[in-house]
């Protein structure tokens, strides 16, 4: 099936009513017609046709210029519309101009009352959307293609193994191939696609070799159904996915607040039934005038309580999703799912595993409401330079493995960072500092411990030469009124880098 | 149930420094200098009762701009290992308001602490329940203490001491040493004490106020306890 999105969009002025309008595009030899409307058709105009010629045809034709980004972008906000009626649902942008949607509705067409009523609700939605669309479902994706834009009728249906039959009548056009292999065809006669079935295989695989647009058999095969042409959808299909659909579009949020408990507990079934747990949820509302708005929400550890995947998306704020004139369905899905193991831990009730999953709750929560990457745990890592020797990573229930060295250095409980640069004055150049200036007041300094020496990790990339990390002596240091700090000097008198003078900095404050 | 009936309110000796904690505290620093100080003090609230669940620290933008990030690796010597630590980044104090509470009322964490300058008094009183519900302990630590309106119950103000002197080596800063001032306590008269880190456990005690060791008798009475400082 394959809406045809409109070319017009709503930054232009619309033409007026049965005015000639086209889009054109910049190519090789000027600029030519990309998309044109009914009445232009009418006049005789084609797609391709220079615009210089167009316009000596028909002065009165309108034009624009095409804007490819643009309409690559609403065929993928349809694209994700359209997954209201399938979970797998790819935007074709192969031949432009031809762009479409496929939709794989293997099984799924007896939802929507069957393969006609499917058709013409999936029409009348586009169209009460403002886009005219023509449809067509068969076996194959080529052999759909072909009967959404050759066929007479706006829908279109080829009976379950009667593709060939559907699509004899067809030009060849309808084959998706080049134009050069299109006028070779024609001069052949063979207009029809049904023409071509009689053809002996071998010398027409012989005749018609190259490129994808130019191997007719191939094209043929693929539409027949004996060659496979596999879909690349927008999304991967989620895992887990309900949806209710409206009888009448809800309008604000206390509708979607109030339908999206019955969808939590659906979906908490589904995954329960398959001992599975959400990791990333997602809600989708099918907007009515053909856009799909979205919320998502990560979990830091699997869950399929339907209270709690009700509270995220709540503490997400569903004032967020952008309703326009209204929804007429909404989707729940899993995108991301995992086991849930801890189950048979839960029956012995222990404290240990009950907070365990208090704590994946509240983080997910957290980061439902602050964003996420915000809630975060200290990962110990391998190095002696303290901004390195630890990294705060995205928190999950479990703590973080325990640090490969236990080392009983005394270290700050504040870390600047990047470091700030201090002004010393010290009674020996490579000495303890007497005083230092830090963010403008002078202190002076009354005890000091140090040198603790912290060479520097010559075997990490440096970005260039004069920013290679230098040796650093740390000094804990105390002022007069008993605040310690953690200063260092980099780089060593008249050894590294002797054009650069040693400088220093404070790395962090102890308590 | 009965026995709620007769208890008596506990008499508080207000020369002994409270170690257990309230449900909910307020530490502020002395001075805005005095920031670190104040956070190793509010760890050792919320470390006191010896629970192994995790603490959260909760800091918004504006503080961390300015006192720099919390460095896990030291705050292990406060008894907040690494892997007890959650850390919770927030732009706004409304929003670090907001995760505390939900942190101590969900009853997984064994206590926690959010930078805040201005808590409103609704917020505070709403933590507190929170604390109670999820038997945690909240701090509220700021850069400097309000005279306003809070439901905690304790109110700390904390100023870097002088360290005490290192036995190896005369020259290095020795035990870290803090006062201690409670400017503000439901159950009894405001009090002062010098507190000295144990380096072995982390833990804060009173500094034994023996003679030589830098307190003159006025500033410390017998145990080692300070003159509150007029506010």
């Amino acid at each position: 099936m394959r809406p045809q999105p409109d070319g017009t969009d709503a930054s232009h002025p619309r033409p007026p009513e049965g005015a000639p309008f086209a889009l054109v595009e910049k190519g090789v030899n000027g600029l030519s017609l990309l998309a044109l409307n009914a009445s232009a058709r009418a006049l005789g105009l084609w797609r391709g046709q220079a615009h210089a010629d167009a316009c000596a045809m028909t002065p009165q034709l309108i034009s624009a210029p095409a804007e490819a980004e643009r309409d690559r972008d609403a065929l993928r906000r349809l694209a994700l519309w359209a997954e209201r009626f399938s979970p797998s649902v790819a935007a074709d942008e192969l031949m432009p101009g031809f762009e479409g949607l496929f939709l794989d509705m293997t099984g799924a067409a007896h939802l929507f009352g069957g393969e006609r009523s499917l058709l013409s609700d999936l029409r009348g939605r586009l169209h009460a959307a403002g886009i005219p669309a023509r449809l067509a479902i068969a076996d194959t994706p080529a052999a759909a293609w072909a009967l959404a834009r050759f066929s007479t009728a706006a829908e279109t249906i080829a009976p379950a193994g009667r593709t060939r039959e559907a699509l004899a009548l067809l030009p060849v056009e309808a084959l998706r191939l080049e134009a050069k292999a299109l006028s070779l065809l024609k001069r052949f006669g063979l207009k029809t696609i049904g023409n071509l079935y009689g053809l002996p295989r071998a010398g027409l695989a012989r005749r018609f070799r190259g490129e994808a647009g130019f191997r007719v058999v191939e094209r043929l095969d693929q539409a027949l159904g004996t060659l496979a042409e596999p879909l690349d959808p927008v999304r991967p299909p989620p895992l887990y996915r309900v949806w209710v659909p409206f009888a009448e579009p809800v309008m604000d949020v206390d509708g979607v607040a109030f339908h999206l408990p019955r969808l939590a507990e659906a979906l908490a079934s589904a995954l329960g039934r398959d001992g599975q747990g959400a990791r990333r949820l997602r809600l989708t509302g099918f907007r009515v005038d053909g856009r799909a708005t979205m919320l998502e929400a990560g979990l830091s550890a699997p869950a399929a309580g339907a209270e709690h995947l009700v509270r995220l998306l709540r503490e997400k704020g569903l004032e967020r999703l952008d309703l326009g004139f209204g929804l007429d369905a909404l989707m729940l899905s899993a995108e991301k799912a995992e086991t849930v193991e801890a189950r048979e831990a839960e029956l012995d009730a222990s404290p240990g595993q009950a907070s365990l999953h208090a704590l994946a709750a509240l983080i997910d929560r957290l980061e439902a409401k602050l964003g996420e990457g915000q809630v975060r745990r200290p990962q110990p890592k391998e190095s002696w330079v303290p901004e390195l020797s630890e990294a705060w990573t995205p928190a999950g229930p479990s703590p973080s493995p325990p640090p490969e060295r236990d080392e009983a250095r005394l270290r700050p409980i504040l870390l600047f960072e990047p470091p700030e640069p201090v002004t010393t004055i010290a009674e020996l150049p490579d000495g303890v500092p007497a005083r230092f200036v830090w963010r403008r007041a002078s202190r002076r300094v009354v005890k000091a411990e140090g040198p603790e020496r912290l060479g520097a990790e010559w075997w990490r990339p440096a970005a260039n030469e004069a920013k290679r990390p230098r040796t650093r002596d740390y000094y804990r240091v105390e002022d007069e009124t008993g605040r310690r700090y953690w200063l260092y000097r980099e780089g060593l008198y008249g050894r590294e880098n002797a054009d650069r003078a040693p400088t220093w900095w404070i790395a962090g404050v102890f308590a | 149930m009965s026995l709620a009936l007769f208890e008596r309110p506990a008499i508080v000796d207000p020369a002994v420094f409270p170690r257990a904690s309230e449900p909910l505290e307020e530490v502020g620093a002395g001075e805005p200098m005095d920031a670190a100080a104040a956070l190793g003090f509010s760890l050792s609230r919320l470390t006191e009762a010896n629970d192994p669940r995790p603490l959260v620290l909760v800091t918004t933008a504006d503080w961390l701009r300015e006192r720099g990030r919390p460095f896990a690796r030291g705050l292990g010597a406060w008894g907040a290992t690494a892997k007890r630590l959650i850390w919770v980044r927030t732009a706004r104090e409304a929003e670090a308001l907001w995760a505390l509470e939900e942190a101590l009322k969900s009853g997984a964490v064994a206590g926690g602490l959010a930078t805040v300058e201005a808590p409103p008094f609704v917020a505070t009183r709403r933590l507190d329940f929170a604390a109670r519900a999820g038997a945690a302990v909240g701090v509220i630590l700021r850069a400097g203490a309000g005279g306003d309106l809070s439901a905690a119950r304790r109110r700390w103000r904390i100023r870097c001491g002088p360290s005490a002197l290192n036995g190896f080596d005369a020259d290095a800063p020795g035990r870290v040493r803090l006062s201690a001032e409670l400017v503000r306590r439901r159950d009894g008269p405001p009090g002062a004490w010098l507190l000295e880190q144990d380096d072995e456990t982390g833990r804060l005690g009173v500094v034994a106020g023996l003679a030589g060791h830098g307190l003159d008798e006025a500033a410390a009475g017998r145990d080692g306890r300070l003159a509150p400082q007029a506010a």
